[in-house]
């Protein structure tokens, strides 16, 4: 217990220390929250209308975002695949803050979750127990389940490892591999309900089909290793640790095969709609080319799915793939493709046409603007906190005296990531 | 406290088994069973105030539209002379416009007792029962009618409720429906705003 | 689970909430009638897990809080399904002219906010050749403005809630705050539904409604005889849809919109009674329902009379 304490304590100093730069970078995430707090106020107290959603569109920016979230967290398995079932090293090393990205990418999903609802204060409903959830039929009430047992595994997997590196205590391995090697199918379940919230809808024919499922799991595993080869090379410079760049290769080549899965069932489901040419096809061709005047979604279709196609082409041939600034390019490229995929591409135009054959064109309020950047900024928050803690515990050597770590076998104070070779 | 490398140590199997999988297992198990909406949702066996409803009731009919006290009783100007059977027009009663078919007034006002219509074969027709003299041509709608198919009705439908005479919703000389005015569209969802007691305007969509 | 075991189980969570209502309410000292945070309402449990005693303090409670609202008399009726009931609804298309009075009588009946305003019912407006083969929803319009209905050419169809038997937004709601009773009502328990209008994402026939802001009626035109689970005036961040009238059904009467149609287009009746005006049309006319392919099976029968 005394140990326990002395982690907490050692934890919470470790999140308020640091230099310039650190208290620079928390500010800057200060205002995008207190953004977020003030655009939520405004709805709290006008209500949803200062959202852009109506009845014919009662789902926009945050539901959509929310999916997407739910991918990046359910992505984090990516890396506990290479890293605790094939056993590589240089994965191992990083799992941890993987995990910890899925940790904030659920806080932010749960955050917009909340953010959506007409009555917050109402959402102990939703508990086991306490409530009624409707379960097993309302997928809602399934997903709001397993995202939290997804959220209270990886935060006991974090912790656990981290107290355990405090500690300089050996970890339980069967309990430890136990707990990885079920967040892999706890990963899956999370999108997979996530994509039945969707697909299990016979009102809404452009979700209501069992591609969604795999789609979505394919978009998770794109976008979610996108984001952390991107963070992780921030951390990197910025804490001056080891993440080998073979890690990161290889993360961008397991994306560009999930990547070439996911164009694959896109192009399926194109040419299945477009083909089949029933009356349900309007919804695409509503995202595609617009309908009659409305010029719809068509621009950010096409711009995601050249995002896509450019990124795949980017990650797959090895020199491109192996080149920072082309690999980075590739990244940024598939995260952005695979967010207007699913958060416009996949909410909008199910919702347009309605069901009884209105369109409303849906763009975001300034409001729901404001609290998604406060949500961004929150996730960002604990992804920098949880990461300053965990860098410290597993990647650091005895501080040097002006603070400088210093890694095993390099020059005190000179270390620099691996030059990668073409 | 030094921090460690990620190399750890792996424990010996035996000495720390650890009873948290199982706990984990157990508190999801209740948490689980906590959740009571397996089943369809049902009536609650607690069951709230109910209340029997009124036995069924006949429908009545509801009377015909009085006519303008300046023309009825027709007796009071028309003595029982038999009217002219030529088919004309009326310079008294050009206020009706006549567009029932191929009809003409004597072919359901009685020519002498003026007060009463008559069927095709010259049985009387009371005013207040003119529905008689509409289903002798209109009787497909009889069925409907007394069932409450063809027609409004009003009230309980289990209890006292109303139906209507032919003549209360079809003027009998022209009985083709006027057409209304329609009330207000609704206001469509992107020029949906809150009410003009607060202050700022608040954004919304293009439709 | 059987029911005594249930039963044990809901009261034992009554007592838990009850518990953690008064202590909460010692601890924040909450003086008299807070008008900001209710916390009698904030527990409040699932309208069928309320005992008879509960049940009744929740209605005083209602009564009292829309009573001051709007300066006059609300009653909060709760009436339970009748036995033998089962409701269902006819819609003669070859009569309905478009005129929208029963979209009015409904929202005057049902206490609807003014402002932003909401309608229950919803009426399309088709062009003849457009209905030829099959009704396609794209083809309809709900904005028509002439001055006199039917329009030339134009053929009208009313929408609304369905009341399905295999109701979507029954299983797609996350906390059971809508479900059918046993007359075949689709209903919602407003102080239960979270806002996340799931339902209005499954709902086929677009019948559910948001309430994006705190609704308006204005005082003279709030109908005063609620029941809870119909007309009971909402607040902001619930959904709502028509529920059949069911403060007059459940005590015989005709829906609002039945009384209101000027040329009779709508039948309303209890599906169970063989002498009733809907197993009759049933009988005789041919019936159809909408998106039948949806297998919802709705309980709102469209036909030509």
């Amino acid at each position: 217990m005394k140990n326990i304490m002395a982690f907490a304590s050692f934890f919470l100093k470790e999140i308020v220390r640091g230099g310039r730069t650190y208290y620079a970078w928390l500010v800057c995430l200060g205002l995008l929250i207190a953004i977020g707090v003030a655009g939520y106020l405004e709805q709290s107290v006008h209500g949803h209308i200062v959202s852009n959603m109506r009845d014919p569109v009662p789902w926009g920016l945050f539901i959509g975002t929310y999916a997407f979230l739910v991918g990046v967290a359910a992505a984090a398995m990516a890396l506990a695949v290479p890293g605790y079932v094939y056993n590589w090293k240089p994965i191992k090393d990083i799992v941890v803050l993987g995990e910890i990205i899925a940790i904030s990418a659920v806080i932010m999903a749960i955050l917009f979750i909340m953010a959506d609802l007409g009555r917050p204060e109402r959402f102990w409903h939703l508990l086991p127990f306490l409530g009624k959830p409707n379960i097993p039929y309302s997928m809602i009430a399934m997903n709001v389940m397993v995202l939290n047992g997804y959220l209270v595994l990886n935060v006991v997997l974090v912790f656990y490892f981290l107290y355990c590196s405090y500690a300089d205590r050996p970890y339980n391995r069967a309990f430890f591999m136990a707990l990885m090697l079920f967040s892999i199918p706890a990963a899956i379940s999370i999108h997979t309900t996530t994509a039945f919230i969707f697909n299990v809808l016979p009102a809404r024919p452009y979700w209501n089909s069992a591609i969604l499922v795999p789609r979505f799991i394919a978009t998770a595993l794109c976008a979610g290793p996108a984001l952390m080869i991107l963070a992780f090379q921030v951390l990197r410079k910025a804490a001056n640790i080891n993440i080998r760049d073979e890690a990161l290769v290889k993360i961008a080549e397991i994306t560009a095969i999930v990547l070439f899965v996911n164009l694959l069932l896109f192009f399926a489901e194109v040419v299945t709609e477009f083909r089949s040419a029933t009356a349900h096809t309007v919804h695409m061709q509503f995202y595609f080319t617009g309908i009659g005047d409305d010029v719809g979604l068509a621009g950010w279709a096409w711009f995601g799915a050249t995002c896509n196609v450019l990124a795949f082409l980017l990650l797959l041939i090895p020199r491109t793939r192996k080149y920072p600034v082309t690999m980075n390019l590739g990244c940024v490229l598939v995260f952005i493709g695979v967010f207007i995929e699913k958060g416009i591409g996949l909410v909008l135009p199910g919702f347009t046409p309605g069901s009884l054959g209105e369109i409303y064109e849906y763009f975001p309020s300034r409001v729901e603007a404001m609290i998604a950047i406060g949500i961004a900024g929150v996730g960002v928050l604990v992804f920098t906190l949880l990461s300053k803690a965990a860098i410290r515990l597993t990647f650091s050597e005895p501080l040097e005296e002006d603070g400088h770590l210093q890694v095993e076998g390099s020059p005190k104070g000179a270390y620099r990531p691996d030059p990668v070779r073409p | 406290m030094q921090p460690r490398r990620p190399e750890l140590k792996y424990a010996a199997p035996r000495e720390q088994r650890s009873a948290w999988p199982l706990l984990v297992i157990v508190l999801l198990a209740v948490s689980l069973l906590g959740a009571d909406s397996w089943w369809r949702p049902s009536n609650s066996d607690e069951g709230y105030p109910s209340r029997p409803l009124q036995s069924e009731s006949e429908p009545v009919l509801s009377p015909p539209p009085p006519i303008d006290e300046e023309y009825f009783p027709c007796s009071d100007c028309h003595e029982d002379e038999l009217a002219d059977p030529e088919r004309r027009e009326l310079d008294e009663h050009d206020y009706i416009k006549l567009a029932h078919g191929d009809l003409w007034c004597l072919d359901c006002h009685q020519s002498d007792q003026r007060d009463l219509l008559h069927l095709s074969d010259a049985s009387p027709v009371r005013m207040e029962e003119s529905w008689r003299l509409c289903t002798r041509c209109h009787a497909k709608r009889i069925p409907d009618w007394r069932a409450g198919v063809h027609g409004k009705r009003t009230g309980y439908w289990r209890g006292p409720k109303q139906y209507r005479t032919c003549v209360v919703c079809h003027d009998p000389h022209s009985p083709l429906f006027k057409p209304l005015e329609p009330m207000p569209p609704p206001i469509p969802a992107g020029d949906l705003r809150a009410s003009s007691r607060e202050e700022e305007e608040v954004p919304h969509a293009e439709q | 689970m059987p029911n005594s075991e249930r039963k044990a189980r809901s009261t034992s969570r009554r007592q838990f909430l009850k518990a953690a209502g008064a202590g909460v309410g010692t601890l924040a000292g909450v003086p008299g009638a807070a008008q900001a945070f209710d916390l009698a309402e904030f527990f409040q449990a699932h309208f069928r897990e309320l005992s008879r005693e509960e049940l009744e303090g929740v209605i005083q409670r209602l009564e009292r809080k829309y009573s001051e609202k709007f300066g006059k008399a609300v009653t909060v009726d709760a009436v339970g399904p009748n036995d033998g009931v089962l409701f269902g609804y006819g819609l003669d298309l070859s009569r309905c002219i478009g005129c929208r009075r029963c979209v009015y009588a409904c929202v005057e009946e049902n206490n609807q906010s003014r402002e932003p305003q909401i309608h229950w019912i919803r009426v399309l407006e088709f062009d003849r050749q457009d209905v030829i083969r099959g009704i396609d929803f794209e083809d309809g319009n709900p904005f028509y403005d002439h001055e006199e209905v039917p329009a030339e050419g134009k053929v009208y169809l009313p929408v609304a809630c369905q009341q399905c038997e295999n109701p979507e937004c029954v299983k797609a709601c996350p906390t059971t705050a809508t479900w059918m009773e046993p007359d075949g009502i689709v209903v919602i328990d407003y102080n239960w539904c979270i806002g996340c209008r799931y339902c209005m994402a499954a709902c086929p026939y677009g019948a559910r409604h948001f309430n994006w802001t705190e609704p308006e009626i204005p005082a003279d035109e709030l109908n005063p005889n609620t029941h809870y689970l119909g007309n009971l005036p909402r607040e902001h961040g619930v959904v709502e849809k028509c529920s059949f009238c069911i403060q007059r059904t459940r005590h015989g009467r005709y829906p609002a919109c039945v009384e209101a149609c000027p040329v009779g287009a709508r039948k309303f009746g209890n599906l169970l009674d063989p002498d009733s005006e809907i197993r009759y049309l049933m009988d005789h006319k041919r019936t159809f329902v909408l998106k039948a392919e949806l297998d919802a099976k709705p309980k709102f029968f469209y036909f030509y009379g």
